[in-house]
């Protein structure tokens, strides 16, 4: 009986450095996961392109809140953010105490909720960037990326960090369900 | 003799530990019991979202694959038409809620297996990855065909583009009704990816 606890006890450090270790990396990955929606809401957000022509009456600007699907896209990215700085107190909290059960529930209850605001936003985002590429000419919608470049480039690479926020957060699901049921 | 009696204290000492074990090992077949009771409820309410989200996310490939709306005025060369194969959008939009209610329709053997076996961790895991991949696609679709279906309504005054749904009505309201219901699948796999979640805590 003796040697069975102590066999226990063995086995029970051992689940708590695999723990550990996972949340470690869960924390690594959450200011990864920072760095790209935060640096995707700022690209889209300081987007601002006048062409060098301009009529007597309109000048000829581009800028993100011009289009309001853009607006979303940055405010998304902002909240993302925002809840991402806020949860990595909650990681913390779960390197310290690779034990804690319900509150990786919550985690992962908001982890999801985030996922689908950020992928909602990144693809509203990647829907109008495309129309502006390629345009639509059933609807008659013209592409406006022939005439502002550097403002069609910004926007498209503003999405590559959003996009890479989602993968992130798929891999940060998948690891804290995978450590909730690992407990013995 | 000596036998005897070192076979008897074994036995005494035994039937005293048992009867000392006796309670514990109860209290614990009892809350395994109880927790797999409630791990079953779970896995079946599990299986009625997902059918439910199946349902969802064929309504919305359904209406959406079916959009198709000719004005009853045309000119000479052409025809006034909108199908959902005019944006490539909303292509994708069928093709992704069609991936999804395929998925939703394969699942449902799986979460039979959860509730058949509430303790057993690798289904729920397999459903909890695959449920997320799932989220991330569904609404992807539905806030893509979003911000088109907000660009046809209200068109873009910066960009010169027109609203396309002053003139084809019908069309608009059954894209409109589309993105809703994938939006609804969307929030019910969402509820599916916690309820997993929830079920894979061990106490």
């Amino acid at each position: 009986m003796a040697g069975l606890e102590l066999g226990a006890k063995d086995s029970g450090s051992a689940e708590s450095r695999v723990h550990r270790g996972v949340a470690v990396l869960d924390f690594i990955l959450r200011l990864v996961a920072l760095i790209a929606t935060l640096a995707s809401a700022i690209a889209m957000g300081t987007t601002d392109e006048s062409l060098p022509f301009f009529t007597q009456f309109i000048r000829f600007r581009a800028k993100y809140n011009d289009l309001p699907t853009f607006t979303f896209f940055v405010v998304a990215n902002s909240i993302v953010s925002a809840y991402l700085v806020l949860s990595l107190a909650l990681s913390i909290f779960h390197i310290i105490r690779s034990g804690a059960q319900s509150s990786r529930v919550v985690l992962i209850f908001f982890d999801t909720g985030m996922l689908a605001l950020l992928t909602a936003g990144a693809s509203a985002a990647a829907a109008i960037v495309y129309l502006a590429h390629k345009g639509n000419t059933r609807t008659n919608w013209f592409a406006i990326c022939q005439q502002f470049n550097s403002f069609c480039e910004r926007i498209s690479g503003s999405l590559i960090g959003s996009f890479g926020g989602i993968i992130v957060f798929i891999l940060l699901i998948l690891m804290s369900a995978v450590t909730l049921s690992r407990r013995h | 003799m000596e036998k005897t009696e070192a076979t008897t204290i074994e036995i005494s000492e035994s039937s005293r530990e048992r009867k000392g074990k006796a309670p514990l090992l109860a209290a614990a077949v009892a809350h395994d019991r109880a927790a797999s009771g409630y791990k079953r409820g779970v896995a079946i309410f599990d299986l009625i979202l997902r059918i439910s989200a199946a349902t969802a996310a064929l309504a919305a490939t359904i209406t959406m694959g079916t959009t198709e709306q000719t004005l009853p005025f045309f000119t000479q060369f052409f025809q006034f038409q909108a199908s959902y194969d005019d944006l490539p959008t909303f292509t994708f939009f069928v093709i992704a809620m069609a991936i999804v209610t395929g998925y939703l329709v394969l699942s449902v053997p799986f979460s039979i297996v959860c509730i058949v076996r509430p303790v057993a961790a690798g289904p729920r895991l397999l459903l909890i990855l695959c449920d997320t991949l799932t989220v991330t696609l569904a609404t992807s679709a539905a806030g893509a065909s979003a911000a088109i279906v907000y660009l046809a309504h209200n068109g873009n005054s910066d960009a010169n583009w027109l609203a396309i749904c002053q003139q084809f009505n019908d069309f608009c309201q059954r894209t409109s009704g589309a993105v809703v219901a994938a939006f609804v699948a969307a929030v019910l796999l969402i509820f599916l990816v916690v309820l997993s979640a929830v079920a894979l805590k061990r106490r």
